[in-house]
């Protein structure tokens, strides 16, 4: 068991996090994940999101990327030694 | 790539976005052509009356990725190209401009084609989010494409 923080972004930044902001103001959550990979955090958020926000639609998940603050991390790759990790919503620049 | 791109976010709340500052940055006594596009906020968006949009960015992701697809132009098209791009972030207005990416080279079609990739990976492949705020009041994030299969590029090597 290993705690993350998620940091959020796009509609996922619309989730209410007042239970603790994420670092430098961002909004965030702490999570608790079994296991050491990207795949495990995406599953402990399958569980998560529905129960504790039950009016998001949980199905954007599935369209979304983690990444730390220079790479996306893909499902097999091992969670950041620092347990810092972005998720990222189908992305719209320009 | 550190003297030939220049990749910077700008808060609206602080500054506007100059696309002069894009063309001097590519601008070289070498080059015959420069490219630029400006990306501005439109009023309507699928048939609904657009107000303003917020960007919200993964500030150290975006610089990154940027650093990463300008290394792969430059491969590509280069190597004797200079390319700049900025993004705002925060609320804009309608008319206001989201981004700029400018490109220059000794002539146009690599100026065009340096242009063109670099402002659809900025568009498709970047930590940058979207929401439109109706002039009725609702606000959007739109829709926006996936990173979940796109295939990362290298790190480029610096300092060379």
């Amino acid at each position: 068991m290993r705690t993350v923080t998620l940091q959020l972004f796009g509609a996922f930044s619309e989730l209410d996090t007042t239970a603790g902001a994420g670092p430098e103001g961002r909004a965030g959550i702490q999570i608790n994940v079994e296991g050491d990979t990207v795949a495990d955090l995406r599953q402990a958020l399958r569980v998560l999101l529905p129960a504790r926000w039950p009016a998001f639609a949980a199905g954007l998940l599935d369209y979304s990327a983690f990444a730390d603050s220079q790479r996306i991390l893909r499902d097999p790759e091992p969670l950041p030694e620092d347990g810092r990790v972005a998720i990222l919503p189908p992305v719209s620049g320009g | 790539m550190v003297d030939s791109l220049k990749a910077c976010v700008v808060d609206r709340a602080v500054a506007a976005i100059d696309p002069a500052e894009g063309i001097a940055f590519v601008s070289d006594p070498g080059f015959g052509g420069i490219d630029v596009f400006i990306g501005k906020v439109r009023d309507l968006n699928q048939g609904r009356a657009v107000q303003g949009i917020s960007y919200d960015l993964f500030q150290p992701l975006v610089l990154s990725e940027i650093d990463r697809f300008a290394a792969d132009i430059q491969a590509r098209f280069g190597p004797r190209l200079k390319l700049y791009v900025a993004h705002a972030k925060g609320r804009l207005a309608v008319g206001e401009v989201a981004v700029v990416v400018a490109a220059g080279s000794p002539h146009r079609d690599e100026a065009f084609r340096a242009c063109r990739a670099l402002i659809e990976a900025v568009k498709h492949r970047c930590a940058i989010w979207k929401q439109e705020h109706y002039v009725d009041g609702d606000s959007q994030w739109s829709e926006g494409c996936s990173l979940c299969h796109v295939e990362p590029l290298p790190a480029p090597e610096h300092g060379t």
